[in-house]
């Protein structure tokens, strides 16, 4: 018949609709979404042996994420220079403390067991009346460099787990130190390419077949749909409040509200001339109308503690939603010396989306959810170990500490070890501190990716989780991927590393060692199930002929498109 | 099996010749006929839509040569769908029988030998698609009474009022007494402010209302756009002032201060008819606001001092010439030196205008003597731009070194020279370092500068496009061997896309008029476009949360009386209720951006599903009487959604059709959709007419059990909260607002 001679999406979504009920006979039976997926190769959403989907959950830490204070090359003498970041500016000081047994905690000094005695000087074991955060010190990660920013504490046990790696030194070539086209890229995983309109994890979700057959697939919980889930061809779905998706009724009345969905769902599906935003409207108005009563079954306002003592405290809330529900809190008459992140509105925010993304990945199908926060163009007043900066640290660390937690007790469609967390954010800043207390925009990033499946330290014999901050993680023909300690120099073979993107600015950039793309191509490939034909198409160029001529994104080699050096992929997970 | 004894013509031609002036690549595809099937002598029909059709025929004939005649035998015909939704819970499914109704094109008793079928669509006239245009892009959304006129005095005279708002009389002010009341809270730039004065949610409110009711709606809209081009952001500002003072209604009514100023300068400027680029451009830059929220407040360049760059980048990239247009990252690092020294400070209110002045002494009448005498909190004045010439980098700095005027740009740009240089097409901008209070001029020599080069005429021309045209204006790209965006804006070569040419167009505007860059010039440009006045423009934007809410309240809102005085309308809000409303439609916090690119224009990144639940929660809750559970908290937990925004659809009926209409489900559901709707054209409404039809005569949602049998046509007229009629009419509008359609413009 003449039906699926179609030739625009608005017809192809009317008949997906016309045919659900075909496709609900086979659910009926309980035949997975999988199993419905048309042609498609490799295994992006395919359950493993476990019977489990693996999933993935981002953050994008908007407004770039100063690099350099979040993972501190603190043994390179550069860093505290008094030219660099004076430490009565932005700069945190090294950890000098010697009374600690490293081998009691793990490599990396783990605060949550151990405080800072205020007269001595000392470490000493922790008791439950210790403000969350007063060590004023780098934490150090035990590889003889690099050291946390203080307000990361909740990092260690996660790292010293062995499920947290850090990749420094990220970016790509001809790095655009504009926020939104930087944003873009990151989001496109097209550099420098304008064409390219969809985002890298909306191609993903495309070769795995289930775009527009399974309802949920991605998910993003923020305010608006960002770039990396959105493409003509298939809706992702953005929750901008999980509190509130529902609709009404006019009366709002149990008939009110049928009666209302009804004209609702037709009004979706009426014939309309092709406009140039209407196969997304489209698609997102389908995409509401079939995840209502999805969402409305997921208990989003449900509280998660901590399985164990935190900070040998009583449990803490994993998901901190308000000053109520922050660190010791409820526990010591809201002192705010027990919170574990700022006490505003902009943090209670996000620990209430990163609760929704954790929970649409435990309870239904979705095979990648994330969220984001803002605040890090830190131009101004940036702060050191306390102040702007170290309050969007400690939202982010707690978070990594609070996701482990969640997943590793209330698993349900989603494990931790099936789980990988990465973290984005369009650029690093400058390496020296502007006049205003603050950095500017610069190249080299950080990531950071988290699970039960990444190869941190003490796994699969490793011996470190940080990738990029060494200057002897390589040696023979790729010691030129080391970090070079030491200040500026206008020699690019001896300029300190931190100023080695370009060796004529002087406020400093961080030379890249791997690309963006190498890091998110390895999770989606490796973790989520991609083949190398299909990488290669949601990563336009990874490794476009199989091997040559090319190969820098998965292997590593000269950027072709600037002449850097770069590691390739780094090989954090097991 | 029955053969099938009709064949479906694929191409089908429309019977309006097409406008002359109008370019082939503006036209859009003709109809075409989807599907076509005959079984058991029905056949059954559907074909894609022609934008702006005023009506479709289908013609029928026995022979593919003709001759075809009307066939009045095919009508609309409804069929259930059903679909089903995962129980995440059980991981089961639940089947949702009946949940829409779909359309198709039918007729019955299909019998004889092979036929075949032909469609033809008819265009609304090309002044009444213009019309639509027009109001969706000149002011916030068509109101019953604007449709009336504009289809009375045509479009192009409504677009050369709208061009010149000094002739028009404003009276908004009497729409409604918060106008006034806020008002009478706004301090000018040498007025002492206090906790009393306006805060932030009196200037939304006020500028809500104005754009709901003002008469110089062109005006308005430029307002919303240069504001948000232009972008500050209320919260940095409040920060500033809270780590100086510990009075939340002062630090509220101090950043509010500075937001109104500046838009209170845009104004003045805008309602000159010779108002230019530059004139908007400095009042953003000795903004306080602006010089807070990007750090200027802060930067020093005087011995080794780094300045900041904050301000420097996003002025090249998001002010004036747009990102990686005509500048690189040196150009950034060496124009933050030339803001060094521009801060804020209290000043005597005699200083308010002097930025040289130094802070002042005067003191608070009751000094609080747990803080210095010279702490903010015991002195009084009034916050002002301050130059500090002891801050600044009084170095040479020379921007924009050896740097020609791309080729792609072409005569007249690369022919002539800029500024100071003698050689045609080089921009280069040797800025002297100077001490002392002359250190000031840097920046106006830098704007002056920016303001006139073509990458910044090119940037802002498609920013404008973006905003009365379409999104799919590209940014520029001055890469040759990025072949496909270099070309785009190849100007020099020619053979330019209508965006293209339209760009053209506009920076040849703003080049060759004296003064150059005058936006009231560039905009006219715009309107008289091709593309413009096509179905290029009709309906392809997206609307923003503000514009949606607003045109939803414009849409429905007369005058019952004519008087245009508060009190007297069907659709009304206090201005207030809207801010809310906007953050949740996707974080839309007006003079309050926290990222300095603005608010989208773009459609793209206001739609997703959450966001869109949001618009149509707003229109249900809209619709709901004031009082009844949805409109204002009443519902558990997640209502508060309308609050003070309100709508009285059947007063409007009353007002504008004759009451022998009221009872008729066709003509009130043509009503509606005509006020909605209006440069969809009514062919391509027959669909949502027909659901509008059924709606009103559903009477299963009902409060009231009297009259659930009854169809509308037997409904009292009533504007009783529960009175089925005025149910029906309410929820009919509601949806109406929720559907797609409605998010366009």
């Amino acid at each position: 018949m003449h039906r699926f001679n179609l030739y625009t999406r608005r017809a192809f979504l009317d008949q997906s609709f016309k045919l659900t009920l075909g496709v609900a006979l086979s659910t009926l039976v309980n035949i997975p979404f999988v199993m419905k997926r048309a042609l498609a190769e490799g295994n992006i959403g395919l359950p493993g042996p476990d019977g489990k989907v693996k999933k993935l959950l981002f953050i994008f830490l908007r407004g770039a994420n100063d690099a350099l204070n979040s993972v501190i090359p603190i043994e390179d003498p550069a860093y505290a220079l008094s030219t660099t970041r004076p430490t009565t500016g932005i700069g945190i000081a090294k950890d000098t403390e010697n009374a600690i047994n490293y081998a009691d905690t793990g490599p990396c000094l783990d605060l949550t067991q151990w405080t800072l005695n205020p007269n001595t000087r000392l470490l000493q074991p922790r008791t439950a009346t210790d403000p969350t955060y007063s060590y004023d010190r780098a934490i150090d990660l035990g590889t003889g460099f690099a050291a946390l920013h203080p307000s990361l504490k909740f990092l260690a046990p996660v790292y010293n787990a062995g499920d947290l790696v850090f990749v420094h030194r990220v970016g790509y070539p001809n790095q655009s130190r504009s926020h939104f086209d930087s944003q873009n890229y990151w989001e496109s995983g097209a550099p420098n390419n304008n064409l390219v309109r969809d985002g890298i994890f909306y191609r993903t979700i495309l070769e795995s077949g289930l775009a527009n057959k399974s309802p949920l697939t991605a998910v993003s919980v923020q305010s608006a749909l960002p770039l990396i889930l959105r493409g003509s061809a298939a809706a992702m779905t953005n929750l901008a409040d999980p509190a509130r998706y529902d609709l009404l009724g006019v009366p709002n009345t149990t008939a009110g509200n049928l009666k209302a969905d009804q004209f609702f769902a037709t009004g979706n599906l009426l014939p309309t001339p092709d406009r140039k935003n209407r196969e997304l409207l489209a698609l997102q108005f389908q995409n509401l109308s079939d995840t209502l009563q999805i969402f409305s079954q997921i208990p989003f306002s449900a509280e998660f503690y901590d399985n164990e003592n935190t900070d040998q405290d009583a449990p803490y809330n994993l998901f901190p939603t308000s000053a109520a529900q922050n660190g010791g809190a409820p526990f010591h008459g809201g002192d705010s010396a027990k919170y574990v992140v700022d006490n505003s509105t902009s943090a209670y925010t996000f620990f209430k989306n990163l609760k929704a993304a954790a929970l649409i990945l435990n309870k239904t199908d979705a095979i990648i959810a994330g969220t984001e926060f803002g605040g890090f163009d830190t131009h101004s007043s940036q702060g050191g170990v306390t102040g702007a900066h170290a309050n969007l640290l400690r939202r982010l660390a707690w978070a990594i500490y609070a996701l482990r937690k969640y997943f590793l007790t209330q698993a349900d469609r989603c494990t931790w070890d099936n789980l990988v967390i990465v973290t984005l954010s369009e650029f690093g800043r400058t390496t020296v501190q502007n006049s205003s207390g603050g950095t500017d925009h610069a190249e080299g990033g950080l990531m950071l990716i988290a699970g039960g499946g990444v190869r941190g330290y003490g796994k699969n014999g490793s011996t470190t989780g940080v990738f990029g901050c060494s200057p002897s993680e390589f040696s023979g023909a790729n010691a030129d991927l080391n970090w070079v300690p030491g200040p500026r120099t206008t020699n690019p073979a001896t300029c300190g590393t931190m100023w080695a993107a370009n060796v004529n600015v002087t406020q400093g950039y961080l030379k890249r060692q791997t690309d963006y793309r190498s890091v998110l191509g390895e999770i989606i490939r490796k973790h989520l199930g991609a083949t190398q034909s299909q990488l290669n198409r949601i990563i336009p160029g990874y490794n476009p002929s199989g091997d040559k001529p090319e190969p820098e994104l998965l292997s590593g080699g000269l950027s072709s498109v600037d002449g850097t050096k770069i590691r390739g992929e780094v090989g954090f997970l097991i | 099996m029955k053969a099938a004894r009709f064949a479906a013509l694929v191409a089908c031609f429309t019977s309006v010749p097409w406008p002359s002036t109008l370019a082939l690549a503006q036209q859009p595809a003709p109809p075409r006929i989807t599907r076509f099937e005959v079984s058991n002598a029905t056949a059954r029909l559907e074909f894609s839509l022609f934008p702006g059709a005023q009506a479709y025929t289908l013609l029928s004939a026995t022979n593919p040569a003709g001759p075809f005649a009307p066939d009045t035998g095919f009508f609309l015909a409804s069929y259930p769908i059903t679909n089903f939704f995962t129980n995440v819970v059980n991981n089961t499914n639940v089947i949702f029988t009946n949940r829409a109704t779909l359309w198709e094109w039918r007729r019955t008793n299909v019998a004889g030998a092979a036929g075949f079928v032909r469609l033809e669509a008819t265009p609304l006239a090309s002044n009444a698609l213009l019309a639509a245009t027009v109001l969706n892009r000149l002011t916030y959304g068509p109101t019953p009474d604007e449709l009336a006129r504009i289809a009375l005095i045509g479009p192009d005279a409504y677009i050369a009022e709208q061009l010149a708002p000094w002739n028009i009389t404003e009276d908004v002010a009497l729409t409604h007494s918060n106008i006034p009341a806020i008002e009478a809270k706004f301090r000018a730039a040498d007025q002492i402010v206090y906790g009393t004065n306006a805060q932030i949610a009196d200037l939304r409110a006020w500028h809500v209302l104005r754009a709901v009711g003002a008469r110089r709606q062109l005006l308005e809209i430029l307002l919303q756009f240069f504001e948000n081009h232009f972008v500050t952001e209320y919260t940095k500002s409040r920060s500033f002032f809270a780590a100086r003072y510990d009075d939340n209604p002062l630090e509220n009514a101090l950043a509010t201060q500075l937001e109104y100023l500046e838009n209170a300068r845009w104004r003045t400027a805008l309602l000159n008819p010779a108002c230019t680029f530059y004139d908007l451009l400095e009042i953003s830059a000795e903004s306080p606001a602006m010089i807070i929220y990007l750090d200027t407040v802060s930067s020093r360049g005087d011995g080794t001092r780094v300045a900041n760059e904050n301000y420097a980048r996003e002025l090249l990239e998001l002010f004036t010439m747009g990102v990686d247009n005509g500048y690189d990252q040196n150009d950034v690092t060496i124009l933050s030196r030339c803001w060094t020294g521009w801060t804020v400070e209290l000043f005597d209110p005699t200083n308010a205008f002097n930025p040289f002045a130094s802070k002042t002494t005067n003191r608070v009448a009751n000094l609080n003597t747990n803080f210095p005498p010279d702490d903010y909190r015991n002195l009084i004045g009034v916050w002002a731009r301050r130059y500090r010439s002891d801050w600044h980098n009084t170095s040479t700095k020379v921007l924009f070194t050896n740097k020609f005027v791309p080729a792609r740009f072409g005569p007249p740009w690369t022919t002539r020279t800029y500024g100071t240089n003698t050689v045609p097409g080089l921009y280069q901008l040797v800025v002297p370092g100077r001490t002392g209070t002359n250190g000031i001029r840097e920046g106006y020599e830098v704007l002056r500068h920016l303001a006139d080069l073509p990458f910044t005429q090119e940037y802002i021309s498609i920013k404008l496009c973006r905003l009365f045209v379409h999104d799919d204006f590209p940014n520029p790209n001055n890469d040759p061997t990025q072949t496909n965006e270099y070309n785009f804006y190849n100007y020099a070569a020619g053979n330019l896309s209508p965006e293209a040419e339209l760009v053209k167009a506009c920076m040849l505007t703003w080049e060759t008029n004296s003064p150059r860059g005058q936006i009231w010039k560039v905009l006219e440009t715009i309107f008289k476009s091709d593309l413009f006045r096509s179905y290029g423009a009709s309906q392809q934007k997206v609307k923003t949360p503000l514009e949606f809410v607003v045109s939803a309240i414009r849409a429905l809102r007369t005058s019952t009386n004519g008087s245009n005085l508060a009190g007297s309308f069907t659709a009304w809000t206090d201005g207030y209720a809207v801010a809310t409303p906007l953050q949740r439609m996707g974080e839309m916090l007006l003079f309050d951006r926290e990222s300095p690119d603005g608010y989208p224009e773009a459609g793209p990144p206001w739609i997703s599903a959450g966001t869109l639940a949001e618009r149509v929660r707003w229109a249900q809750s809209f619709c709901i009487p004031a009082g009844q559970p949805g409109h204002a908290g009443s519902q558990a937990g997640t209502g508060n959604d309308a609050q003070n925004s309100a709508c009285d659809p059947v007063g409007l009926l009353r007002a504008k059709l004759p009451a022998s209409a009221w009872t008729n489900a066709t003509e009130v559901a043509d009503f509606f959709l005509g006020l909605l709707f209006p440069g969809v054209g009514p062919g391509n409404l027959q669909f949502a007419r027909q659901a509008a039809v059924d709606f009103l005569n559903d009477g299963s949602a009902d409060t009231s059990t009297t009259y659930r049998n009854t169809p509308f046509a037997g409904l009292p007229v009533s504007q009783g909260a529960s009175a089925p009629y005025n149910e029906r009419v309410r929820g009919l509008v509601a949806m109406l607002l929720a559907l797609p359609q409605f998010q366009e413009q």
